[in-house]
């Protein structure tokens, strides 16, 4: 319980902090409701995180909610962490792009 | 042999502020358009290769050599050249090779010509290259692009004006020779393989590093693996 109560004070203060910075335009309106219902999910899970132990166990595996949780968000870690490599080296390929266009044009 | 005047040299450099000004004067006497590109160099090279009198232009950043290679090209088609010519800065390759690199290509019998170390015997060069590095990069090249080749990673190539405009290289570093065979292959492009010496130094590439940016053999199997994933 008091460590339910810990982490939906620290999906809290990220919610607080997500709500700052869309009133200071830092975060787009797409990426503030991704964020949103990310932490929402995030709270729900915490709050019924015994019946996601059952369901859990239900699915066959041996470890409890929380572990199954950890293993999924290392998958997803890396997901991104593959679309961010992705991602960079498209800018890559355009910041050399641009360095020809200079070359060339001098 | 004639070489014609609408086919340019690529001189992609990176920091060789020494050798630059002789391999351009080795070149010039075999081809008169040449163009030195400067590839970000922190040293001396830009001016040095200024001073002879030939084409330079200059990265601002350095972005490796297969983008310097492709800057060299879209100014070589650019300027109406019929044939371009890569040639390496460092002093590794023979400028009285050219003539016979380009004659398969003048003589319309391919659109790539290619120079290889392997045509003429076991050339001599590091074991680690041999026997590790070329082996790996012949099963890379068969595997991921298909191409069966006895030189895998040659820099001594010349291209037709039908080539240049075929193959666009999007590989910044030393991917860049797999991408050339890839995409003369899928562009149906003739190659033809022409023998060729190439002289070691201290700063040849390895299996983890290189001179520049995205070298050594390591990175290039990395960056053929993320290029087919992006495609």
């Amino acid at each position: 319980m008091f460590q339910q109560i810990i982490a939906l004070l620290i999906i809290l203060f990220f919610l607080v902090r997500l709500f700052w910075q869309r009133k200071n335009k830092q975060v787009s309106r797409t990426e503030f409701f991704f964020w949103l219902i990310f932490w929402f999910l995030v709270a729900l899970v915490i709050i019924f995180i015994k019946k996601i132990d059952i369901l859990v166990a239900g699915l066959g595996f041996s470890a409890t909610g929380i572990d199954v949780l950890l293993y999924l968000s290392v998958a997803a870690l890396f997901y991104l962490i593959f679309r961010l490599r992705l991602k960079l080296e498209k800018i890559d390929r355009e910041i050399t792009k641009i360095v020809r266009e200079i070359a060339v044009k001098k | 042999m004639n070489i014609d005047t609408k086919i340019f040299c690529i001189i992609p450099s990176y920091n060789e502020q020494d050798k630059i000004k002789r391999t351009i004067r080795d070149v010039k006497k075999i081809i008169k358009n040449i163009v030195v590109i400067d590839d970000g160099s922190s040293d001396e090279t830009y001016k040095k290769a200024k001073e002879t009198g030939v084409i330079v232009l200059k990265h601002i950043i350095n972005r490796g050599q297969g983008a310097a290679l492709q800057t060299g090209n879209k100014f070589a088609y650019d300027n109406g050249a019929e044939a371009a010519v890569h040639f390496d800065a460092d002093g590794q390759f023979a400028a009285n090779e050219i003539p016979r690199l380009l004659k398969p290509l003048l003589n319309n019998e391919c659109d790539v010509s290619l120079g290889s170390r392997f045509i003429c015997g076991a050339p001599k060069m590091p074991w680690t290259k041999k026997y590790i590095l070329f082996p790996i990069a012949r099963l890379v090249n068969y595997v991921l692009l298909g191409i069966k080749l006895t030189d895998p990673q040659s820099g001594f190539r010349a291209l037709n004006r039908k080539a240049m405009e075929s193959i666009m290289i999007e590989q910044d570093g030393s991917a860049h020779c797999s991408e050339i065979l890839y995409k003369s292959n899928i562009n149906r492009l003739r190659i033809k393989e022409v023998p060729m010496t190439v002289i070691y130094n201290e700063y040849g590439q390895s299996l983890f590093r290189g001179k520049g940016r995205k070298k050594g053999g390591i990175q290039i199997i990395k960056d053929l693996l993320l290029a087919k994933i992006m495609q």
